[in-house]
């Protein structure tokens, strides 16, 4: 069957007929490349243009609305408009393809539109939507209105004819040739999608039919002439556009609000230029006539002012261009208040700027919604004015200086409004599309996309001193290079009084540098302390910091950098956990403004000198802030083992184990790179041959304190890039809840952990696009192999790992078991749920590789706390 | 017969007889409406609605006749008539009668919009002003409130107690409150009572709706009133159909 077979389309059997017709050439057409489409495209446009007087003389005479020489201008416009507009686009197939992204956008049609066309624009609105339909690979079923079914059909006919001679299957365009509701519904139900240019019968309709549905709303466009205004533009422009067609198009003025100062100036140009200002008779005369019951009186729509005078029972000038009624009312009573689709203009006059607006926003609420609003004023002197008027009017269109007939349409008197005959009102006119309708809404775009890795990086202090002995060196930079006046000293009690700062202080004095010295850091350092110190630090007001110490002096000395930089700053906020820390929600302020920050260790694990972490308790809440950003990150760090020489046995090995935590988690994270597996790798080398001997032999190895005082740091700049995993969520919470030091906690969770992340088929793997597949076991064996643990197979040298961590740990005095530590039982048992959870939810859980579930790390903490071997307990 | 006649209206003689009413059909009435009448009305009493209750559906003489209570009073029309002065007070009663009926629901009543499409369908309009009320129809919200069909003072008696009672059913619908109102609002205004406007502002009020949505059905029910045929409503009525929505 073909369409010319059905024709004409009369009843709903045929309707199906001739759908299933249009469905089949759409098939068809769906698979037409770009230059078929294109020249499609061009020939249907260029044939309708052709025929625009013709289809205009018909619409004309078959409607009894209009004008004809308005009309030519709305096919012209229709046609040569919307082709230039859309003759470059691509809508088929791939229309963008950003390799580097690995992003494809493709166009595809959306199959079969059901189009109902409007009595007011029916020849426009049909060359209108069938061209769009053309250049999109869509079939298009015309549904016409029964007063402009003719017209609609030739102008529709005539880009059906052209476009299959260009080459476009025979039945792409159909159309019913005796519409009825019925019919009208039905298509509305079968097609894909339905673009409904009518009433809001029709429109609600269409979107309660079920199908996606692009609609539009009423208008009832007022025109502000603001005293600014040019009074010879705005008038002549309003009555240019009210007029034209009779003032058809939906976004022509229905009223001018018109500033008291100006008014009797606007009022005398409409009058020189032929509009017929009202008496109050012939005003109510005429409101009695457009308007019955509320409604708008059919038999005036497009009639010219002379007609609807002679209507009213009166008699004004046939060259008589536009009705005007001074009214005052904006309300529903008032019939001028309506939309008119007619040369009939209601005229407000406002006593202010802001009378003016409450008026406008009124008719638009009350029948212009979402649609279009227009001003005429200037914009350079009243930008204040014009921005108050954008902001009020709810319309999505806002034409400035602009006849909103013309203009509303687009393209004629702004050339980046998109060229339409259906203009969406958005959700205030019940609209799907707020702009005006074109190609974008007919295309279904596919996005293709490839898988793509994220960008890492790798940070670090601009200046990393390293070599025993540097520090009075290094330090000689404040005075020489950096040119510092001001040092503020951040450490801890017990460094102070054991003259840890005085090769500072010594060189900050030779150098003439003032210093002042915050010996009052705890471990675990707090909120308090915090606070206490950057309440110096304001008074003194540093150019430098030099924290000097261990993890807890160097932390607090960052949080204190942070108080003086920024006291403004809230540590809920700063806290805020975050999944990349190139998204997080919260942007960290800028640091290094007041002070340059130099991190100077003294113990060997901590790595805080080159990391962008810090963890602070609140003491009133208990609450541990762990905040990171690089903006914490030191501007320099010293590493001097002549600091460290003297450290007690305790403080090596758990500082030490905490480094070889960091190491093993840097190289375990999903965000590991080359950069960071060779630190951390070196600085596990290092650790295993240097810590014990450090361990044993204290001060008189000056070498193994110098090889951990680098190890510590390079597996520092390891999870400083990286970052850490479910180790340190656990051993955190362990620490906080238990009171374990907490390289200890680390060192009790480091078994569990390795064999939690070894497992080959983990229950759930980490989100994270380098983390194809779960591979840590591969991952640890290759580092057992480089430190020389290298077994039979992967598992094998896994487990050699874990002993040679286990045999590190107990040389240097680490307990196998929680327990061991003196953790009771009871008190552990009972609050382990609330242990996991807050490890789970730790910000260190989400690099880890295997994700973790909560059942999981309760019982990771339930081996680690009987010192059990996870695979017997899991047997 | 009969103890005597109450009304004469077109093919039907309604009779008082004791304390009943007897409604006698012309034989020319359809089957179907009465009994249409008749359902209606029983429906109707199970609302709880005050209205004359049912007896009997029978044939009198050939003829179908239905049997009701006969409710001892003035209908509220005749009240307006004598008491020009009370009509304000009259008005706000009628609505309040009217909101009430519309606070009810009865699910096997007919439908309005069935009817209303029907009415259109029978109109001798033409095909596009036919589009245009079946395009309007169809955009009016759906309801399902109970609609007297021809709510006016005259189907309402008041007894000498005081009660309203409403008569006569066979229009009843159920469906869109607004279509009720603006068909009672044309009976006003084609039988010219001044106070057309003010009944609907008290309707809208009370019934808490604005007057638009009244006046969007008045083309439909001017469509369904001009079935009815009377030339000298015709202009009238014409009018109010032929109005647009914006295209």
């Amino acid at each position: 069957m073909n369409s010319k077979s059905v024709h004409p389309v009369d009843s709903v059997e045929k309707l199906e007929a001739m759908l299933e017709c249009v469905r089949s050439a759409q098939r068809e057409f769906a698979t037409f490349t770009q230059e078929q489409v294109d020249a499609i495209f061009k020939a249907a446009a260029i044939a309708a243009n052709k025929e625009r007087i013709p289809l205009s003389r018909l619409a004309v005479e078959e409607t009894g609305m209009g004008v004809v020489e308005d009309k030519v201008i709305k096919n012209h416009y229709a046609s040569e408009y919307i082709y230039n507009a859309y003759k470059n686009e691509k809508t088929c197939g791939v229309i963008r393809d950003d390799k580097a992204f690995g992003m494809k956008k493709i166009a595809e049609p959306l199959g079969v539109i059901a189009a109902v066309i409007p009595t007011t624009n029916p020849t426009s609105t049909a060359i209108f939507k069938t061209l769009l339909a053309l250049k999109t690979r869509n079939g298009i079923i015309i549904s016409p209105h029964p007063r402009a079914k003719q017209s609609t059909i030739a102008a529709a006919k005539i880009v059906l004819d052209a476009a299959v001679a260009a080459g476009a299957p025979k039945d792409i365009i159909g159309w019913i040739d005796a519409p009825s509701l019925d019919m009208t519904n039905l298509i509305m139900k079968e097609a894909d999608i339905i673009l409904a240019t009518g009433g809001p019968g029709m429109v609600r309709a269409a979107y309660s039919s079920g199908k996606p549905a692009i609609g539009v709303g009423p208008g009832n466009t007022p025109a502000i002439i603001d005293e600014s205004a040019d009074i010879l533009l705005a008038v002549n422009s309003i009555i240019h556009s009210k007029t034209f067609d009779n003032g058809m198009i939906c976004a022509s003025e229905q009223s001018t609000i018109v500033s008291d100062k100006i008014y009797g100036e606007v009022k005398a140009e409409f009058i020189k230029r032929g509009c017929y200002i009202l008496s109050p008779e012939e005003k109510e005369k005429v409101g009695n006539t457009i308007i019955t019951n509320g409604a708008l009186n059919a038999k005036i729509v497009g009639q010219s002012a002379f007609r609807i005078a002679e209507i009213a029972g009166f008699k004004v000038p046939e060259t008589t261009k536009i009705l005007i009624g001074e009214v005052d009312s904006v309300e529903l009573s008032e019939p001028f208040a309506h939309e008119k689709l007619s040369p009939v203009l209601a005229m407000y006059k406002s006593k202010s700027f802001e009378e003016a607006l409450d008026k406008a926003e009124h008719l638009i609420a009350d029948g212009g919604y979402g649609h279009t609003s227009s001003i005429y004023i200037n914009p350079l002197t009243e930008s204040e004015k014009l921005a108050k008027f954008e902001e009020r009017m709810k319309t999505c269109r806002i034409l400035v200086n602009t006849p909103s007939s013309h203009g509303g349409i687009g393209d004629l008197y702004n050339f980046k409004l998109a060229p339409s005959l259906t203009l969406g009102c958005g959700s205030w006119g019940g609209n799907s599309v707020s702009e005006n309708v074109g190609i974008k809404h007919l295309l279904n775009i596919k996005t293709v996309a490839e898988r793509r890795e994220n960008m890492l990086w790798f940070r670090t202090p601009s200046k990393v001193y390293i070599k025993k002995g540097c520090l009075p060196v290094a330090l000689d930079e404040l005075g020489n290079v950096l040119n510092k006046k001001k040092v503020f000293i951040v450490t801890d009690t017990f460094l102070f009084e054991n003259g840890y700062t005085k090769p500072v202080t010594d060189k900050l004095d030779e150098l003439g540098i003032t210093h002042a010295t915050f010996s009052n850091v705890s471990p675990d350092p707090t909120l308090a302390c915090a606070r206490e110190g950057a309440k110096l630090m304001s008074a003194f007001k540093p150019d430098c910091i030099i924290a000097v110490g261990g993890g807890s002096a160097m932390d607090a000395a960052k949080i204190m950098w942070v108080l003086y930089e920024h006291p403004e700053a809230d540590f809920m906020d700063m806290a805020m956990r975050f999944v990349d820390i190139r998204k997080r929600v919260y942007t960290f302020p800028k640091m290094g403004e007041k002070a340059y920050f130099i991190a100077v260790p003294t113990s060997a694990g901590t790595g805080s000198e080159v990391t962008p972490f810090a963890v602070i308790t609140d003491e009133q809440t208990g609450i541990k802030y762990p905040l990171a950003d690089y903006e914490l990150l030191p501007n320099m760090a010293i590493v001097d083992a002549d600091m460290m020489m003297n450290a007690p046995k305790g403080l090596t090995s758990a500082s030490g184990i905490d480094a070889v935590s960091h190491a093993l988690e840097a190289i375990a994270s999903m965000m590991a790179t080359d950069y960071t597996d060779s630190l951390a790798e070196r600085s596990l080398k290092m650790i295993f041959e240097y810590l014990p001997r450090a361990y044993d032999n204290g001060p008189n190895d000056p070498e193994a304190r110098e090889k951990m005082a680098n190890a510590a740091t390079m597996a520092g700049m390891a999870f400083a890039n990286a970052f850490l995993g479910i180790c340190h969520s656990m051993a955190h919470k362990l620490g906080a809840f238990h009171h374990l030091p907490h390289g200890v906690a680390n060192a009790l969770m480091l078994e569990e952990v390795i064999r939690f992340n070894s497992s080959e088929a983990p229950c759930k793997m980490g989100t994270f696009p380098q983390y194809d597949h779960p591979h840590t076991l591969a991952r640890y064996a290759a580092t057992a192999e480089y430190l020389g643990f290298k077994g039979k197979s992967d598992a094998e040298s896994v487990e050699n790992l874990i002993k040679a961590v286990n045999n590190l740990k107990a040389k240097v005095g680490i307990k196998s078991a929680i327990r061991d530590y003196g953790v009771d039982e009871k008190d552990f048992l009972d609050r382990l749920d609330e242990m996991t959870e807050q490890a789970f939810d730790d910000q260190c859980t989400g690099a880890n590789p295997r994700y973790p579930l909560m059942s999981e790390i309760k019982e990771m903490y339930l081996n680690a706390y009987y010192g059990r071997d996870a695979r017997k307990s899991a047997e | 017969m009969f103890e005597k006649v109450l009304a004469q209206r077109a093919h039907k003689t309604i009779y008082k007889d004791g304390d009943s009413v007897i409604k006698v059909f012309d034989e020319c009435y359809s089957k179907a409406n009465v009994l249409n009448e008749a359902l209606n009305q029983a429906r109707i009493e199970e609302t709880g609605l005050n209205i004359p209750k049912i007896r009997e559906v029978s044939k009198i003489d050939g003829k179908w006749a239905i049997t009701l209570d006969y409710i001892e009073g003035v209908t509220l029309a005749s009240l307006m008539e004598q008491n020009p002065d009370k009509t304000e007070e009259y008005l706000e009663r009628f609505v309040s009668i009217q909101c009430e009926i519309l606070s009810k629901k009865c699910r096997y009543l007919n439908k309005l919009r069935d009817k209303m499409t029907s009415k259109i369908e029978m109109t001798d309009l033409d095909a596009t002003a036919k589009y245009d009320l079946n395009t309007r129809l169809a955009a009016m919200p759906r309801r399902n409130k109970v609609c007297h069909g021809d709510f006016n003072p005259s189907n309402i008696i008041i007894t000498p107690d005081d009660r309203a009672y409403i008569l006569d059913w066979s229009h009843a619908t159920q469906g869109n409150a607004s279509a009720d109102a603006a068909r009672t609002y044309l009976l006003f205004r084609l039988a010219n009572a001044g106070y057309a406007d003010r009944y609907l502002e008290i309707f809208c009020a009370k019934h808490n709706i604005s007057l638009k949505y009244v006046q969007n059905w008045l083309p439909i029910v001017a469509a369904s009133q001009s079935v009815k045929g009377n030339a000298h409503e015709r202009e009238f009525l014409q009018r109010w159909i032929d109005v647009v929505d914006y295209d």
